[in-house]
């Protein structure tokens, strides 16, 4: 113990931050180095006046305030009729903060009205938090040689190591100390629950240490949130019952570790509800809820691969599967017409591939993107549910965290990859196999656009809360160039969300490509250009992209909302 | 993420400072015994596996500091504790009448689920010493007060009752685990679409 705090100190900076995850970033020798680059590279970008190109009225706009006016009636995407909880990309995270500093409650969508009736029932967490800033920074610039050494600064050392222990073998192991991002999660008494990586049993010190150094700053009235040190972080989520910590040393911000690991956390929602994880932890503390929750780490496992890759949790948004108006009704309609009289259905929906086909929901309820993500990330990581028809117990903590919907979920046909998932308090048999039709692939590259020098690009639709992007093309065509890009998207995500300072557009001009973030009240843009392309080429690609999306809109975004 | 069969026990230690609760640790879990002192600041943790009867046990032992004033963890560390390995210095009388401030400690801090039959273990260690000065006698009637809480004997330094003490922890520790095992919960039933009026306001837009 001692041994480990001691080596976290050497590295460089250590943290604990109360109010501003940002506070951390500018302690940060690397990241200052990085931020201090883009902010100069982006205030020069602005007073160019990229801006008055892309047609933003003023620079100076305040935050909601509709930028673009020309381009406003013709934003792609919007609609009126929504389906899906519409959120920003950083709503889990605002809301973590929110709870764990006001020692507020869980419940972040207001008007569910399960919650309503279950209130008494939502968990309770999170200590009070009363006194000043817990914050610590010890600086140390001696021992900044090269990440190896500060991997190892990392490991309990010296005297910890000389003892004989099973948690020895990981700590000492290169290869497991060199992954990109651990997550954690255990018990708050430090009983280990899931690792990402290697098997959680075989590192009981660990979990140990976690629960010990959580313990240590709520005894002080405080929560620990991250701890810096060199290029690595330490995130901390802790949300009664569970613990879950995040150690990265990628690209990803605090704030989307934070939203990452809650995603975790809704996932282990999803399996067991959050009244039954209260109330077994409440009658015992030191349950084992690997008891409870095996078979899950399949589906935390398919989660963490899914969060380190698709931009769909990124932007808090749903990708749909670009797909003919008329196609598109044919099977809403369907689904309407075989659906609408089975009793308490609330959600009947058709996905292929993470992305969503159709979703007809019950009148009053909206679907939240994160809930969708988990019933995704249920039918990604469950190849049994290919070969029959399944009835299962789902929790879906946006709508409802303390209670079970039954779903139903099939596949249409064996060699169709749709698959047909409803929602319902009631069990109850019943057939579509009709509606195995037109349903077919058709992904776009972004050829189709016709800028040649874009490359690729995210665009959400923030009212509906979807997401469109092409397939990867060279030179994102290697997993590796994928991974890339996709941290360079964290990056401009990061950018725009920065909590202290929120930019509404990001021009960032680098080596191997030209990055550009745009935020207005209707839509968040993320493209990745030629690295020489112009500013004045830029815009133009930029423009016609969201003509282009808008002439498509109705392929792209599911505009409509059908209900039962 | 383990099988039922697995089983990880949460093991504090608790005493006053040089009464050997590190060098107890260390000879179970790595069979090796240092003269020196050095004190423990904050807690230490080790890991060791024992067989139960038929059953693979992976113990997970909190080594605490003694010192007050390097006792800074925090309440949170205490909780969710499986069992709680008192020790005492048979040559010192204080660090036994310190037993019962440690126990009570213990209690209010872990607030286990049912106090009177929280297994405690005690350890008189260091019973290779000479001058001894706590009797036999005298800790088996503590530990009788207290609910028959199991009572050995101790030498880190030449491995006495040693091993048998811990295998005595994980097994009370275990047994209490099984026996809540037994009731099983069955989650919740969902309630919500019935109630109409509940759905009238149920548009989060």
């Amino acid at each position: 113990m001692r041994d480990i705090l001691n080596q976290l100190q050497h590295g460089a900076i250590m943290c604990w931050v109360r109010f501003r995850l940002l506070e951390v970033l500018e302690n940060s020798g690397t990241q200052e180095a990085f931020w201090s680059l883009t902010q100069t590279l982006t205030r020069s970008m602005m007073a160019d006046g990229v801006e008055d190109h892309l047609g933003v009225s003023s620079p100076k706009v305040t935050p909601g305030e509709a930028v673009g006016d020309e381009l406003k009636d013709d934003t792609p995407g919007v609609s009126g009729e929504v389906m899906l909880v519409n959120t920003d990309s950083f709503e889990e995270c605002h809301h973590e903060l929110d709870t764990q500093f006001s020692g507020g409650e869980d419940g972040p969508v207001p008007n569910s009205p399960i919650r309503k009736v279950q209130q008494e029932q939502i968990l309770t967490q999170e200590n009070e938090l009363v006194g000043g800033m817990g914050k610590v920074a010890v600086t140390e610039d001696e021992d900044k040689t090269d990440s190896e050494d500060r991997l190892q600064e990392l490991v309990p050392s010296a005297a910890y190591v000389e003892e004989e222990n099973l948690d020895e073998e990981y700590l000492q192991n290169p290869e497991w100390i060199r992954k990109e991002k651990h997550v954690f999660i255990l018990s708050e008494s430090g009983k280990p629950i899931y690792t990402r990586y290697g098997k959680e049993d075989r590192l009981v010190t660990l979990f140990g240490l976690m629960q010990a150094l959580v313990s240590f700053v709520a005894d002080s009235d405080d929560v620990i949130r991250c701890i810096v040190a060199g290029d690595h972080k330490f995130v901390f989520l802790v949300k009664s019952p569970l613990i879950l910590v995040a150690v990265s040393h990628s690209v990803a911000s605090i704030a989307q570790l934070l939203m990452q690991l809650t995603y975790v956390q809704n996932q282990i929602v999803s399996v067991l509800t959050a009244s039954a994880l209260t109330r077994m932890f409440e009658k015992r503390r030191n349950y084992d809820f690997r008891h409870l929750l095996g078979g899950t780490d399949r589906l935390l496992d398919n989660l963490l691969n899914m969060l380190d890759s698709h931009p769909s949790f990124l932007l808090g948004a749903i990708q749909c599967l670009p797909l003919a108006t008329s196609v598109r009704d044919t099977i809403t309609q369907t689904i309407i017409q075989y659906c609408s009289k089975i009793k308490n259905l609330v959600f009947g929906l058709i996905i292929c591939q993470n992305q969503l086909i159709s979703l007809v929901r019950m009148k009053k309820f909206l679907l939240h993107p994160a809930d969708l993500h988990l019933l995704f990330n249920l039918v990604n990581a469950t190849e049994s549910l290919k070969t029959s028809e399944n009835w299962m117990p789902i929790c879906l903590p946006k709508f409802d965290p303390n209670g079970y919907l039954y779903g139903h979920v099939s596949y249409l046909a064996d060699d169709c990859e749709a698959c047909l998932l409803l929602l319902s308090r009631l069990r109850r048999h019943h057939c579509l196999e009709g509606i195995n039709t037109a349903i077919r692939t058709s992904f776009y590259t972004v050829k189709a656009i016709g800028a040649p020098e874009l490359r690729h690009f995210l665009y959400k639709s923030k009212t509906t809360a979807q997401f469109t992007c092409p397939e990867y093309t060279a030179p994102y065509h290697t997993e590796a160039e994928q991974r890339r890009l996709f941290g360079l998207y964290q990056l401009l995500h990061h950018r725009v969300h920065s909590v202290s300072r929120p930019l509404k557009m990001v021009y960032m001009v680098m080596d191997t490509q030209t990055l550009l973030g745009w935020v207005t009240r209707e839509f968040e843009l993320y493209a990745a250009l030629e690295p020489l392309v112009t500013k004045h080429n830029a815009i133009i690609y930029v423009n016609k992209l969201l003509r282009w999306i808008k002439s498509d809109e109705n392929k792209l975004f599911i505009l409509n909302s059908p209900t039962f | 993420m383990a099988s039922r069969k697995k089983i990880l026990l949460k093991v504090i230690i608790l005493g006053d400072s040089g009464v050997g609760k590190t060098s107890l640790m260390n000879q179970f879990v790595n069979k090796k015994f240092s003269n020196q002192y050095k004190a423990t600041i904050g807690a230490d943790f080790l890991t060791k596996e024992v067989m139960v009867d038929d059953r693979l046990v992976t113990m997970q032992i909190w080594d605490t500091a003694g010192q007050e004033r390097f006792q800074s963890l925090g309440v949170a560390f205490y909780r969710g504790a499986d069992c709680c390995v008192l020790c005492y210095d048979v040559t010192s009388p204080n660090s036994f009448k310190s037993l019962d401030s440690w126990r009570d400690e213990f209690l209010i801090q872990a607030s286990p689920r049912d106090p009177d039959h929280f297994p405690f273990v005690v350890l008189g260690n260091k019973i290779d010493l000479e001058n001894r000065a706590v009797s036999t006698k005298r800790a088996q009637q503590w530990c009788h007060s207290k609910n028959e809480v199991p009572y050995f004997e101790t030498s880190a330094k030449e491995a006495i009752n040693v091993e048998l003490a811990f295998q005595t922890i994980a097994r009370n520790a275990l047994a209490q685990e099984s026996e809540v095992e037994l009731y099983n919960e069955f989650p919740d039933q969902i309630k919500l679409t019935n109630d109409n009026k509940a759905k009238q306001d149920a548009c989060s837009c």
